[in-house]
Formats: structure tokens, sequence, C-alpha cells
């Protein structure tokens, strides 16, 4: 190394200079990193380019009032009429749905392993949960039909049906009757619940167990509860951290396809009830593309996908700005 | 702890590896019985052919491609049901040798396509299930519908099971049809079965407007009586968890799943019931009926044993434009096989569909001859 170092001069400068950059593979390795988070930017754009150049056809025909609720909401393949609001709403009202009933649920289950939950226990709880994350969705759905939509759903859309079916304006959301079999928003809603809980579970819980413990041993020092301490201490101070967790929920719920194809009945209905049969974006994109023949039909399904597209990415885009505004707000330490 | 989880691995391990051997084991045994009796000078499986397309058909093309394997073993067969749509996509693209297509080319497909030429193979049925509770005591009859009941049905302007329409077709039936509304049960995912169900709705009934199409606008839908279940699995689940409902799937799915299907009044007045022979007497029917570029509809037939929801399923090839010709004679000789063997006939017949009878197997025949490679005619 040394004797090769003393006849430096003699080598010509660019030769010395590759050597250097090689040498020091630091550079390389910049280089390397940064067109690897360039290919996920690029790959993300084009997506995006891709379904706004090929959907050009219906946004020309229909523009606006594709997404319009107010016009009268048709999905016609043989006169080429298409609207997607149905699918917008079935995908919104199911992710809601979802949010609601998983969120306090798995933060609640987080704050059991975490804080509460005896040793022996935790293990075998921890790899349960994750485990729910780990079944394939085409098993939640079949589950779903056979078992879980008669023997739950049913019922419990019956007993919505004829509670706030009768409250005025809430009575919208739930008028029935529910179909026997279950297919309804409601089902999908809850089945998405069932699916996005490990998520957000495993995230906040890992969010609460990295809070320092000399967060709690100074809360329990001044004299606090343990509920305490949780509600007034761990929570806030992770609070940046669960809303994160619930956003990857809600992402997954947006986007989630087979299992709500499966039970939510698919079909374009006139009711806005949770109890009556619904569509969703990802549905009628996995459902009809493959025989989407008419150009002007598969454009639409396109067009429903870029929505989607839109819809996750702005919905991010909020969660992300949430999510630094709370970070700023608490200690600088829970950066999610 | 960690020993024991070592000795799961090694038993995991053992398990793969064990499993592995039999694999490669068994591979050369079936090879070798094979040889002798395979075509003289190519090696079983060299050439490979592939097909994409409608799933309607797929039964019958993955029991007939099965079977090929011991008429001529150089010949491997893949078909891939990604519906008619991509299959015609992909025959235009040049990405499959063949493809399966319930629907027609359209002009600018047939344009784009260049050489394109649709084979009719076989036909199939779509049969109505259903699930009624009945009033006790109800006698063992299958339901019996006609055409412009079943378009009622899914119009939503026949809504009860004790519909006057209905008891009328059913008279011994109706004392025991429940006063319950009727949830109509269609396909979600763009379909074949969908397209032939809803022409021959077209056909029934003036009142139904929706159109003929794989997948179309259900007023059912709109009535808040519709469900949309994917695929036949999916319509067949749906009708057997909600009950007092209807749907429709492939004869072929409702046989080999043991459904209870209705049997249909047809153009003649006759109540038929869906099987091989029904099929065969609406293809008959319409046997003069075929368009210059081989095509036919068979809804809605006026023969008396004529099954009113039938429809032939195609096979698309090049028909001149192909240049690996050992491949496309192959793939033509495999088509003729599914055309004249008696054995490739049972297995239609026993999954639910029918080959095509003489008259117009004669003709598909005649227009494969007219298949060439190179300039040179295919068919020897």
């Amino acid at each position: 190394m040394q004797k090769a170092a003393a006849r430096q001069p003699r080598k010509f400068p660019i030769v010395a200079r590759i050597e250097n950059l090689t040498k020091h593979g630091d550079r390389v390795w910049v280089g390397l990193n940064i067109a690897m988070s360039l290919i996920v930017v690029i790959s993300m754009l084009l997506i995006g380019y891709l379904l706004w150049r090929d959907s050009s056809g219906t946004r020309q025909a229909f523009g606006l009032s594709f997404l319009s609720p107010f016009v009268e909401s048709s999905w016609n393949p043989v006169d080429n009429k298409f609207s997607a609001w149905p699918f917008i709403y079935g995908t919104l009202i199911t992710s809601l749905v979802a949010i609601l009933i998983a969120v306090p649920l798995s933060v609640g289950i987080a704050i059991f392993l975490s804080e509460l939950c005896p040793q022996w226990l935790r293990t075998p709880l921890n790899l349960l949960v994750e485990l729910l994350s780990a079944i394939p969705s085409v098993v939640y759905g079949l589950w779903g039909i056979f078992v879980f939509l008669p023997a739950v759903i049913t019922p419990l859309g019956q007993f919505l049906g004829n509670t706030l079916g009768t409250v005025p304006v809430l009575g919208s959301l739930f008028a029935g009757p529910i179909s026997l079999s279950g297919s309804s928003r409601l089902a999908a809603g809850v089945i998405l619940a069932i699916m996005i809980l490990p998520t957000i579970s495993a995230v906040t819980r890992d969010v609460l167990l990295a809070i320092p413990s000399s967060q709690r041993e100074a809360s329990l020092a001044l004299g606090a509860t343990r509920w305490e301490t949780i509600s007034r201490v761990l929570l806030p101070y992770g609070i940046s951290g669960i809303l994160g967790a619930v956003i990857l929920g809600l992402g997954r719920a947006l986007g989630e396809t087979m299992a709500v194809t499966m039970v939510i009945g698919n079909s374009i209905g006139a009711s806005a009830s949770l109890l009556k049969p619904g569509y969703t974006m990802s549905s009628v994109i996995a459902n009809e593309f493959a025989e989407a023949v008419s150009p002007m039909h598969s454009q639409a399904l396109i067009e429903v996908a870029l929505i989607l597209f839109l819809m996750t990415l702005i919905l991010n885009i909020i969660a992300r700005l949430l999510v630094w505004r709370v970070a700023r707000k608490s200690s600088p330490g829970a950066r999610a | 702890m960690l020993s024991k989880r070592y000795t799961l691995i090694a038993v995991l391990l053992t398990a793969a590896v064990l499993l592995s051997a039999c694999a490669t084991a068994a591979t050369p045994t079936a090879a070798s019985t094979e040889a002798p009796s395979g075509a003289a000078t190519l090696a079983p499986g060299s050439v490979q052919i592939n097909g994409a397309g409608a799933t309607f058909p797929q039964p019958v093309y993955a029991a007939w491609t099965y079977a090929y394997q011991y008429v001529d073993p150089a010949v491997a067969i893949n078909y891939q049901g990604i519906g008619s749509g991509g299959g015609k996509k992909a025959i235009i693209d040049g990405t499959v040798d063949f493809a399966g297509s319930d629907s027609l080319l359209k002009d600018e497909e047939y344009s784009a396509g260049k050489d394109l030429q649709m084979y009719p193979v076989l036909a199939g049925a779509v049969v109505p299930i259903y699930n009624i509770t009945f009033k006790e005591n109800a006698p063992a009859k299958p339901l019996i519908l006609d055409g412009k009941t079943l378009a009622g049905i899914y119009n939503g302007t026949i809504n009860m099971w004790n519909d006057p329409a209905i008891l009328a077709l059913n008279p011994d039936l109706k004392d025991y049809l429940p006063a319950e509304k009727i949830t109509a049960v269609h396909r979600s995912d763009g379909s074949g079965t969908t397209e032939l169900f809803t022409k021959a709705l077209t056909s029934f009934s003036t009142d139904w407007k929706a159109g003929g199409a794989s997948s179309v606008e259900w007023p059912v839908d709109k009535a808040g009586n519709g469900i949309g279940g994917k695929g036949n699995p999916g319509v067949a689940a749906a009708v057997q968890n909600t009950p007092n409902s209807i749907g429709y799937v492939e004869l072929s799915y409702a046989l080999s799943n043991k459904i209870a299907y209705a049997s249909m009044v047809n153009k003649s007045g006759a109540t038929v019931a869906a099987n091989g022979a029904s099929i065969a007497s609406a293809m008959a029917d319409f046997a003069d009926k075929f368009t210059d570029k081989l095509t036919n509809t068979i809804v809605d037939a006026p023969g008396a044993a004529s099954w009113p929801i039938a429809g032939y399923t195609y096979i698309i090839l090049h028909s001149s434009s192909s240049t690996d010709c050992v491949k496309d004679q192959k793939l033509v000789e495999y088509i003729r096989w599914t055309l004249t063997d008696s054995g490739a006939a049972k297995i239609a017949s026993d999954l639910g569909y029918s080959v095509l009878p003489e008259a117009v197997s004669t003709m598909v025949l005649s227009k494969l001859g007219e298949v060439t490679c190179n300039g040179a005619p295919v068919l020897k």
C-alpha cells in the first residue's frame, strides 16, 4: 500500500480519481441510495400519469359528473354511461365503519399488551394478534360469507334496523331490512375492522413500548394512578405514532378488495343505508376489468383507479400533516 | 427452547427433502412409460401451446387438455381463464396461440387482428338456481320458470315468490310458495355467463331494457333486491345463504356442486330441463343460421326440446399468419380432435356441455381445413 502511494504521481490523474472514488465506497453508496429512492418517486408519478392518460376518454365524456353524488348514479356498460359515486361512497363508508370499530378496540389491545398484561400472557397474545394480520383476505371473505355474516351481521343488522333505523336523520343510514345472508356495507365495514385491527394494535403497542419508562415513573411518582398515567401521559406522548398507526390501517381498509367483494353484495342500489348491499372502488375494478371489452368501460374503470389513487394520496398527505402538527405540539421526542 | 426450535426446523427440512425426492423420482418413470407410445419424432411435451380467455368453457378445456396428453404426448396445452376480453386482446397482441371467447369479435378487432377466425367448439347452458323456503310438505319438484317471468324477476317487477305469474307456471307448487320477497343474485364480475343470460333475457322480453353484455346495469339492484356474487361460487354461495333467492350459474357448475336448478318453459311452450340433449337441440334449431364469420346465437330456440339459455363458446386462431408450422399443425389437430373424438364429446357432456351436432361440426372442420401456415394448408 505504501509503495503504491509513493508511486502515485506517475499515474494518470483520471485513474487516480476513479480509484479514489471506488476506494471510498461512500459516494457510490450514496448514489445508489439516491437512485433507489428516485425509483420509488418515479414509479409513483408514472402510475399516476398512466392512469390519467388512459382515462382521458371518460374524463372528457363525463367530466366532474363522474364524481358527483347529485347526478343519477349509473354504471351501465351497455349504454356507456358511467358515474363512480356509488363506489366512492361505498369505499368511504366501509372504511369509516372499519376505523370507528377498529381504533378503540386496537388501542385498548395495545394498552393492555404494553402496560397491563402479565408477562406470561404477553408473548402468546402478541403472537395471536400478529397472526390475525397473516390471514389472507380471501379466507376472511369465506369465513365472512359462511360463518360471520349469518351468525353476527344479520342479527346485528336487524337490531340496528329496528332501533336506529327509526331515528329521523340517522335512520337513513340504518334503513333496513338487512338481507338474510347479511351481505351489506355494514358487513364489509366490520370485516375490514377485523382485518386492520392487528395493524393498528401492533404499531400502537410498539409506540407505547417505545415511550421511555422515565415518563411512567415520573407520573407514578407524582401520585397518578395507573389509569391516569396511561390516559394523561402515555397516550398524549404517543399520539402521533398512534395516528400513524390509524392511517396505516385506513390505507389497508381503502384498498382491500377480496374480502370486501365477497361480503358487500356488489350491487349499486339507490339506498345509502349501511344495511343494504353496496359496492367499493377496488371491488368494481377487480370484478369488471377482465371482461371490460369496450374502451369506454375499461377507461371508466381506470378512472375509478385514478380516483382511488388520488384519494389514498390525499389521505396520506393529510395524515402526514396531522402527525407533524401533533408531533410539534407534543414532546419533540415522539416523532412518527 | 432453542433446541426444540431446531428440531422443528430439522423435521420440516427433512420433510421438504423427502417430498422433493418423491417428486423428482416420479417424473422420469412417467416420461419413460409415455415415450414409446408418443409421436415418432417429437419428445413428450416439446410443443407448448398457450391459450387464454373465457372461463365459461374452462372446465372442459382443462379436462380435454388432460386427456389429450394420451392422444399426442408431444403437445402440452396451457389454458388460462382470464376472461373473454383478455383472451381476445391476447390473440390480437399475439401473446397466445389461441384464445377462448364467448363473445364475438367486433369489426375493429377483426381489422386489428388481420386474419382472426372464430371456431365454435362446444355449447353450454346457463341455469337459474334457487333457494326457496317452501311451506311444509311441498312436493319435491323443480321450480318452473319462463323467460318473461325470469326477466321480470331481474327487472324487479316480479318481486314476490307468490306472484301470480310464478304460481301459474307451477301448479304443483302453487300452494307451497311463500309470500316472501325475491332476492335476485347476479354475477358481479364481467362474465360470458352474464352475457349469455342477459342476451337471453333480451330475447325473452321486450321489458328487459338493460341489454345483453358481460356486465350490465341490473334493474333489480336499483329496486334494492339485487346482490352481486363473484364468479359462479360467489353466486351459488349468495343463493345458498339467502333464503328465498334466485341466481344463475353455468349448468356445469350446478351439476358438479349438486345445486338445484329450475326448468324453463321454452319458446314452443314446452317445459325442458337443462342437459346436453336440450343444448344440442338448441344448436340444431339454428344450425343453418351461421354467419359468414362462423358465429351464431342460439338463445330462445324454437324447438320443443331446446334449452332457451344456451350459447356457443369459440376458439379464436390466426388463420394464416402463423410462422411456427409445427405448433400450428398440432393446435389445429387438437381442435379437430375436440370436434370429432367420441371421448372428447363424452368429457364435455359429463361436465354439462354439449359438443357440436354433426351438421355444425362438418362446417367448422371444413373451415379448419382452410388454416394455412406459410401459404401451405396445415391439415393434411
